[in-house]
């Protein structure tokens, strides 16, 4: 396989019909990583993943896969990527096993390997029950293991899927994030596109920040909380504080009443420093809480406006 | 780091064909699996005309440029059920699998365009020559006709079907409804087919009929089949296929360039 970065991709622009999808985004993707697009719907993470893959003609930009321009070698770079989408797009006329079979075919395998290769995927993913049934019978959940198996039928070494999880239950959720992250394990370079802050914590080694066609920001998700925001230590003391002790200034301190709201990065570590700084002040503890910043938090201060529910969606 | 292992399978040396194989097996299984509504419903048709206007009704007209009414007639119904065969086979698939989205696997696939259209249009004539055959027998079985020329038949069937199958493929592109696929057929093919002389000889038609069918690309369709079924046609043969042969290729270009430009299948 080339070497390189897995995914490359450099001042892409997209326009649909007057409407700006993407304005320039860059980024790139190390092969053998885990990474993340996070952003809201409409922000352009299913554009840039329809480039990648084929389904969308980009207006401007590179977009390489392993060093491969996309559209110039579109059928070498189709063979390194695994794509489920975020639909259920699925022939509804044909057994599943057919369905995986014909589509390992598309990538070059033999019948026999195809047929090999469905059996198995249907197996790992709990399907073999219902091999010889078309998809009218399967619940949302298996449907959306099916297009992840339809995504590793060819053992990709890179695949991509645009909110894997959207619409599954917790404990699907939870089992298709360690089959994602035993992929990735073992080698495969993983892009996800998701709206949901806990997913993209949970798995990402890196994130892009995704808004209005835009990468805001880049980087892990540990990284991007210590250097984008601050957590929040709340101290109630035993009577009304008037006045904060001046240490206590680069803490951004709000006080109500006998509470002390403190916002800083990092605030586990910066905790003993605040609680030192009041006692010596003669000030007594009556309660401490502490909440860490998370990518929600990020989020909101690089864009203005929480992930959910910018346009009424998700 | 990468794992070396996972990787796809390499690029043969050379033309690889699985890959087109596979999407053209889909395609022909797809009409095999449903023969009940795609082989059988043409075949009985063309019995039914056989036996209503060749045995009843053609018994009382005379023969026609020397044939047996029932003869005459064959030619026009066995091209018939090839028109339509191949037309609605690829615009069915085709239409469906875009509108349900799963034309997606095909488009992400590492099939070129090209293998793409092929596999579509090659499932669509196959559909178009078996249809082809079954009434060729039953033809044989009902009048005791085989064809004059069995070589020109056979190529006259596959450009007739070729040319057919890229039309349905154009439709299935642009439709935006059931409607407008069926559309071709209710108010093109069909009129065009019935007034292209399946019935009758143009010779039998007054002017300003018997001029006007000559700008009708169907009579030329339906009397290079003629002439390769009977020996002979109303047209000659060599400018029959002069006309539809390039046709046929054409359509098929014109329908790889709609995918390659991604025409209604990529945004």
């Amino acid at each position: 396989m080339p070497d390189g970065p897995a995914i490359e991709i450099e001042d892409l622009r997209k326009r649909y019909r007057g409407l700006e999808a993407l304005e320039g985004i860059s980024l790139r993707v190390e092969q053998g990583e885990f990474f993340g697009l996070l952003g809201p719907n409409g922000a352009g993470k299913s554009t840039t993943l329809g480039i990648l893959t084929g389904l969308v003609r980009r207006d401007s930009g590179r977009a390489d896969v392993l060093g491969l321009d996309v559209e110039k070698h579109y059928r070498t770079v189709r063979r390194y990527i695994g794509l489920a989408t975020q639909e259920f797009n699925f022939d509804r006329f044909l057994p599943i096993e057919d369905l995986l079979t014909y589509q390992g075919g598309y990538f070059g395998l033999s019948r026999s390997r195809a047929r090999g290769r469905a059996r198995e995927l249907l197996d790992l993913f709990g399907l073999t029950e219902k091999r010889r049934e078309t998809i009218r019978s399967l619940s949302g959940g298996m449907k959306r293991r099916l297009l992840i198996a339809k995504a590793l039928v060819h053992e990709p070494p890179i695949i991509i899927l645009d909110e894997p999880t959207a619409g599954v239950d917790v404990e699907l959720r939870h089992m298709l994030w360690s089959m994602l992250e035993d992929l990735n394990r073992k080698g495969t370079t993983v892009l996800l596109t998701t709206h949901y802050i806990e997913e993209a914590e949970a798995l990402c080694k890196r994130v892009s920040i995704i808004d209005h066609g835009r990468i805001v920001t880049t980087g892990s998700p540990a990284e991007l909380i210590a250097r984008e925001t601050a957590g929040t230590i709340e101290i109630t003391l035993d009577g009304p504080l008037t006045s904060v002790p001046p240490e206590l200034a680069s803490f951004g301190p709000e006080i109500d009443g006998a509470r002390l709201s403190l916002q800083v990065r990092e605030p586990s570590r910066r905790l003993g420093e605040a609680l030192a700084v009041l006692q010596r002040n003669g000030q007594l503890i009556h309660d401490v809480r502490m909440r860490e910043a998370n990518l929600e938090d990020v989020f909101i201060h690089l864009t203005g406006h929480p992930i959910e529910g910018r346009d009424g969606q998700s | 780091m990468a794992n070396p292992e996972l990787t796809t399978p390499p690029l043969r040396r050379g033309y690889d064909p699985t890959g087109l194989l596979a999407h053209y097996r889909r395609e022909c299984h797809r009409f095999f699996r449903l023969w009940r509504q795609t082989l059988f419903p043409p075949v009985l048709t063309a019995t039914l005309y056989i036996l209503v206007f060749g045995k009843s009704l053609g018994s009382q007209i005379r023969e026609v440029d020397g044939f047996p009414y029932i003869q005459y007639i064959f030619p026009g119904l066995l091209i018939m059920g090839v028109i339509n065969n191949a037309y609605a086979n690829v615009a069915t698939s085709l239409y469906v699998a875009r509108t349900e989205l799963f034309i997606q696997d095909l488009l992400t696939s590492p099939l070129s365009y090209f293998e793409m259209v092929l596999a579509y249009i090659g499932g669509s004539v196959t559909r178009g020559l078996t249809v082809a055959m079954m009434t060729a027998v039953v033809g044989f079985l009902l009048t005791g006709t085989l064809p004059a020329h069995p070589f020109l038949f056979l190529i006259t069937i596959f450009c007739v079907a070729l040319l057919f199958a890229s039309l349905g493929t154009i439709a299935a592109l642009w439709a935006t409804s059931w409607d407008n696929v069926n559309m071709f057929v209710h108010f093109i093919i069909t009129p065009l087919t019935f007034l292209g002389g399946v019935f009758y000889s143009i010779n039998m038609l007054p002017e300003p009929f018997r001029t006007a069918s000559q700008f009708n690309p169907i009579f030329y369709v339906i009397n290079a089949v003629r002439y390769s079924i009977l020996g002979k046609s109303d047209v000659s043969y060599g400018l029959a296929m002069a006309l539809l042969a390039p046709l046929a290729f054409a359509g098929f270009a014109f329908c790889v360039h709609l995918f390659r430009i991604g025409y209604r299948i990529q945004s």
